[in-house]
């Protein structure tokens, strides 16, 4: 399978004028490019306005993406000078920031306290996460082992079907059917989430 | 919702689905809402994965950057970036180089004329006489004292020219080369053997030897 095919086919139908499939970029990348401009800004807001601003640029120079690098790679780009540009427009350095840092118990307090902004923020993350983490521990081993591999060790499905000695074919099942468990506890998340959220405004 | 359709999805996420496949995923995917909201939800899944700590999973980002897009015109209406044609090249810009390099041709030639001949009078003149037999002096009837402190001798015979006659090694060396250089390098490698100076032991050389000889 040639590498950055769907990205591409989504890519080209923004460039004939299809906003829908620049939303599907956006919710596939938003949170690898926010966690990258984390590397230059600490607060999660900060890194989320300095990601959508990056988004936007990447939006706007679509016209002259020919496709000669993979869509991230060409959107990683955009972000790390857009967070270059914020942070010295901002007069403010990552590297003295790490001086502050005194330990990772430090950096996680900074943390908390700049989430404790939004507490509902924080709370759907924090629930988010171990339900995606119970999910996946609740799945049967065939099932786990195909989606660990593709997500943290970003392995393809032939890589995987030689790990685990079966058809490509069975990968992609094992794989959609992680993701079907996963996200059927997610949505109640989400819609309980949001019903909370609507509480506490 | 169709399974199949969500098994393409799942993997259109990964990457691994075929190119035909995935351009009629994503003209679906762009347009319905639903199949786009589980898509987001294969990106929180593989966030928490990854293990992407301070990322807030549920942040409204891909809501405000649609806002942001939708008052962006469609991109529909611009070109996508071609290779520029060559008739948008500017006539000027080769003469540019060609001048440039004229001048840089030039300007060497002027400089090289500007070093002038090589000479080695001085260090033979400064030759102390009595080393010189039988050079004669040039004011001979002055006394012991002036004599001694003459520094300018004329050697009977004329001074070997050194720097401007190649040494007969070299000579052969550069007609042996030329018969198998072109024509370009022939006459670069003349024009920095003329131009270069040979080093002082050989220039002392030739002197004693011109005043070993001299009658």
């Amino acid at each position: 399978m040639s590498a950055d095919v769907s990205d591409l086919s989504l890519v080209r139908r923004v460039q004939r004028g299809d906003k829908g499939a620049f939303d599907a970029l956006v919710l596939k990348y938003q949170h690898k490019l926010v966690k990258l401009v984390m590397r230059y800004v600490r607060n999660p807001a900060e890194a989320e306005d300095i990601a959508q601003e990056a988004f936007i640029k990447a939006y706007r120079a679509l016209p002259q993406f020919r496709g000669d690098s993979a869509f991230y790679t060409w959107l990683y780009r955009i972000a790390i000078n857009t967070a270059k540009n914020a942070v010295v427009s901002r007069d403010r350095s990552p590297i003295e920031y790490d001086l502050d840092r005194n330990s990772d118990e430090s950096y996680d307090m900074q943390g908390r306290m700049k989430d404790s902004e939004t507490p509902e923020g924080l709370v759907l993350t924090d629930e988010i996460r171990s339900t995606v983490n119970a999910a996946i521990d609740a799945l049967p081993e065939d099932l786990r082992t195909a989606i660990v591999l593709r997500e943290l060790e970003g392995l393809s499905y032939e890589e995987i079907a030689a790990a685990m000695d079966c058809p490509v074919g069975t990968v992609r099942s094992r794989i959609f059917r992680a993701r079907e468990a996963i996200d059927r506890r997610l949505r109640e998340v989400f819609e309980g989430g949001l019903g909370r959220a609507e509480e506490l405004g | 919702m169709n399974e199949e359709l969500d098994s393409q999805l799942s993997a259109m996420f990964d990457d691994e689905l075929p190119a035909a496949q995935c351009e009629l995923l994503a003209r679906r995917l762009s347009r319905d809402e639903s199949l786009k909201a589980r898509w987001g939800r294969y990106a929180v899944i593989s966030a928490v994965v990854r293990a992407e700590r301070g990322v807030r999973l549920n942040a409204p980002l891909a809501g405000r950057v649609n806002a942001a897009i939708s008052a962006e015109p469609a991109l529909g209406n611009h070109a996508v970036a071609q290779p520029r044609p060559r008739s948008a090249l500017r006539w000027w810009q080769p003469l540019v180089g060609g001048a440039l390099a004229a001048g840089v041709a030039a300007a060497s030639v002027l400089w090289l004329r500007a070093q002038g001949p090589l000479t080695t009078l001085p260090l033979v003149a400064q030759r102390p006489p009595s080393n010189v037999r039988g050079a004669p002096v040039l004011n001979a009837g002055a006394s012991s004292a002036s004599l001694a402190n003459a520094s300018y001798v004329t050697p009977s015979t004329p001074a070997v020219r050194p720097m401007l006659v190649p040494s007969t090694q070299l000579a052969n060396y550069v007609v042996a080369h030329s018969m198998v250089s072109s024509p370009v390098a022939r006459r670069n490698l003349l024009s920095s053997f003329i131009t270069s100076e040979p080093p002082a032991a050989e220039v002392q050389e030739l002197n004693d030897h011109a005043a070993r000889t001299a009658p």
